[in-house]
């Protein structure tokens, strides 16, 4: 979940704002695998994609529970047998980060196995003012120079929390979350960037409307994962939340050399609102558009295998995917230029191909 | 059943009184004029005959005896759970469940009933039910580690390692912390992926010099499967290495650390280990296939063949032990052997994956070549296989070979739009219309061969 972009990974360098820690070479693990390599449209876990912010922790399931407290009239705490002996909900689901670039690989797609997050908040019983939830992870560290060393953190509203889909996830396609993946159990805001998707979990502390001293806000992680809008002389700052319609090609690659023949392109397309409608390919950079043939009816929350069968004559060729989802939301051609954040990336991508 | 303990005079007192409550609630059942000591009689008789019933699996006499068992004393939870579970073993689980719930009702303080209910709700699939069990055992007995244990077993068996593993730290929280459970939550910890917390466990078993041998290796083999699991080979090698050397009997630590070898590319090595399991275990065949496999990397061939043919012999359902034979003499240029392997796969398995095509190559290393059978196995192929390119571009290879330059051609363009990023069929596409004088076409796919080749990682 380490989304911060190039661009501002400078700025914060540059300001003197950024902890070594947090971004050191030693600890933060920032892995993704290219998704030609995945079968099918599960990712295996030894290839799903890695953001940390800070060092992975070290939890043994014997000692580990989770605390959810705050806002509530019964606080209390639970192990891990208490956790995975709570009825639980299966959902496929991709997770994307929230810096992902518009044609890179840091998203994967999952069978998580949980419990619904709104059992666990129901049952701590939530004040009547009760209005977010701070989710907060094992691992810790500083994000910022100016900022103490606290754990991982994000706040999400209680409504998101209490929608069905919302889970504490301690399964992935059938086995314990690897380690890397937030072992041994982690949210799981499925249609939301992975950056909420808290990994490591070991506190939920629910808020209300006016709370705005906790370790959210005292890390400085509110100052990370905000749209960035400038339009004339003004800066709208907004929370970045639901993930973006977007497509991939995940074969082939930028500059491909090929030699004429019958090929199949392939990629995945997903959303964060309802599903996928439909993928359109173009080998004219954007000039004409075709279908794509979805490889199975495409589900809210999860990715959809697509593909395009593409006899390709000797020629030089510009090729692009392009989404739309159910709400009418498509992949915009090209990045809106008002956007000065790094987060939202999904745009259609070139993907230069020759054919001889 | 003899949970509830039927000789203690506690559990004798009890059934009187439930009897005697019996008594008074059963007025429904056709028990007429019996006294509290007849009817507490007539119960134990029944009981004993239920009891047998069940040994003898006549469960459906064990449900009708102890339905008069419970009729006479409906509140007994002796004989609710023994209905329960003579229901359950009679296939009526919704019963079973219901009468085993009247049973923990009345005798709460009993853990035996829950107990039975998490299995037989496990045969109803209802996997939420089972876990609401599971909680309710745990808020009522939390220090009866012996419970919770039984529940991991039973959990594990079923293959629910994660409930399996809740239930052994349960069990480990309630007491349970002899080195025997410490491996088994070791296990279930390597199983559900909780790879630190295995290799914790086990490392600390592995250490004890008090404990058995046996139990020893077998931690230092959970371990090792952890260490491998979590990436870290050599420390993977070294815990396998120390199970082999606690106890040589075991199959598994040879064929895991073997695997670990090839895994490494260390096919020498694992030549050897294998040697020694099989020396040290005469009796296991599954050591041979792996040895007979890593014997043929090597180079060691005919060693390789023997070592197959030893495993063939024992049980010749090995499917991939033919194969490996097919290679090694296709290695060794035996093409007759080759065959001979294909073809007893064939007959034992005719619908192997491949198998016409591997028999159809390697019939093209023959001398003369029968083109004709060729085609036939290729024609099967195809059957199996419609869209296989390799069906296409070896019979592109036996039109060209005898002249049939049109099918030849047709074939392997065939072949290439199946696959179009393998390199062969456009060699063979070349050659073919270089010998027929067409160079510009041979040149064409030259030039695609040499895209594919400078681009291999397409």
């Amino acid at each position: 979940m380490f989304s911060v972009t190039r661009r501002e990974l400078l700025w914060l360098s540059s300001s003197g704002l950024l902890a070594r820690h947090a971004f050191g070479t030693e600890g933060p693990q920032n892995l993704s695998y290219p998704l030609r390599t995945i079968d099918g449209s599960i990712t295996p876990p030894k290839l799903f994609f890695v953001r940390d912010h800070f060092d992975q922790p070290e939890i043994s399931i014997e000692s580990w529970s989770i605390r959810i407290e705050g806002q509530v009239s019964h606080p209390y705490e639970l192990s891990f047998s208490d956790l995975v002996e709570l009825p639980s909900k299966k959902i496929e689901a991709v997770l994307e980060c929230a810096g992902n670039a518009a044609n890179g690989s840091a998203v994967s797609n999952g069978l998580w196995e949980g419990v619904p997050l709104a059992v666990l908040l129901e049952r701590a019983q939530p004040n009547a003012n009760a209005s977010f939830v701070m989710l907060e992870g094992a691992d810790s560290g500083k994000l910022f120079e100016d900022r103490s060393s606290l754990p991982y953190s994000q706040i999400v509203p209680l409504e998101k929390c209490r929608e069905d889909s919302s889970l504490i996830a301690y399964k992935l396609n059938d086995l314990l979350l690897p380690k890397r993946n937030g072992f041994p159990a982690r949210a799981l805001f499925p249609g939301w960037y992975g950056m909420d998707s808290v990994k490591w979990l070991k506190r939920i502390v629910i808020l209300g409307a006016q709370d705005r001293n906790s370790n959210f806000q005292q890390s400085g992680m509110d100052r990370l994962y905000n749209r960035t809008r400038h339009v004339s002389n003004d800066v709208k700052i907004t929370r970045v939340s639901s993930v973006q319609v977007k497509s991939s090609v995940a074969w082939p690659n930028d500059k491909t050399k090929l030699p004429a023949g019958k090929y199949s392109v392939w990629g995945f397309a997903w959303t964060g609102a309802g599903s996928v409608r439909d993928v359109a390919l173009s080998i004219d950079a954007g000039k004409t558009w075709d279908s794509a043939r979805l490889e199975k009816q495409s589900n809210p929350h999860s990715w959809v295998r697509w593909n395009y069968s593409w006899q390709a004559k000797p020629g030089e060729y510009v090729l692009m995917s392009r989404a739309s989802d159910g709400n009418g939301n498509r992949q915009p051609i090209e990045r809106d230029p008002a956007r000065k954040d790094g987060y939202e990336l999904n745009w259609c991508v070139p993907i230069h191909v020759s054919v001889r | 059943m003899s949970a509830f303990g039927k000789d203690s005079a506690h559990q004798v007192g009890l059934l009187f009184l439930l009897l005697c409550s019996a008594a008074m609630h059963g007025q429904d059942c056709a028990q007429p004029g019996l006294n509290p000591q007849e009817r507490l009689s007539r119960f134990r008789d029944l009981d004993i005959r239920a009891q047998s019933a069940m040994q003898q699996k006549r469960f459906a006499e064990a449900v009708q005896l102890y339905r008069e068992a419970t009729c006479l004393a409906p509140e007994s939870p002796r004989g609710l759970y023994g209905l329960g579970v003579a229901q359950a073993a009679s296939g009526d689980f919704l019963s079973a469940r219901e009468s085993l719930r009247k049973a923990d009702h009345i005798q709460p303080t009993s853990p035996l009933p829950l107990a039975m209910e998490v299995r037989i709700n496990y045969s109803l699939n209802d996997i939420d039910a089972l876990k609401a069990n599971l909680r309710e055992e745990a808020e009522r007995f939390p220090r009866d580690a012996q419970l919770h244990a039984l529940l991991a077993r039973f959990l594990a068996e079923k293959k629910l390692m994660v409930l399996a593993l809740a239930e052994s730290l349960r069990a480990q929280r309630a007491g349970s912390a002899d080195s025997d459970s410490k491996v088994q939550l070791a296990i279930l910890e390597n199983a559900a992926g909780a790879y630190e917390d295995a290799i914790r466990n086990a490392t600390a078993v592995e250490k004890q010099s008090e404990v058995l041998s046996a139990l020893r290796a077998s931690a230092a083999g959970v371990a090792g499967l952890s260490y491998e699991s979590t990436g870290q080979r050599e420390e993977a090698i070294a815990h396998l290495q120390e199970a082999i050397r606690l106890d040589s009997s075991r199959e598994n630590s040879y064929l895991a650390l073997a695997d670990l070898f090839e895994q490494g590319q260390k096919y020498p090595e694992a030549v050897s280990l294998l040697e020694e399991g099989r020396k040290n275990i005469p009796s296991s065949s599954t050591i041979l296939l792996p040895l007979g496999a890593d014997l043929i990397r090597i180079e060691k061939y005919q060693e390789g063949i023997d070592v197959l043919r030893e495993l063939l012999r024992r049980d010749p359902g090995r499917e991939q032990a033919y194969l490996s034979i097919a290679d090694a003499s296709r290695k060794m240029g035996n093409t007759a052997q080759e065959l001979e392997a294909l073809q007893a796969l064939s007959r034992r398995k005719p619908d192997y994956p491949m198998i016409h095509v591997l028999t159809a190559r390697a019939m093209l290393n023959t001398n003369p070549v029968d083109y004709a059978k060729v085609l036939e196995e290729l024609a099967a192929a195809e059957r199996m296989a419609p869209t296989d390119p390799d069906v296409f571009y070896l019979r592109g290879k036996v039109y060209a070979a005898t002249g049939r330059s049109p099918e030849a051609i047709t074939a392997l363009k065939r072949s290439i739009d199946l696959r179009p990023l393998e390199p062969s069929p456009y060699y063979q596409l070349a050659r073919l219309y270089q010998k027929a004088g067409k160079s510009e076409l041979a040149k064409e796919q030259f030039d695609r061969l040499k895209v594919l080749e400078a681009a291999p990682s397409n």
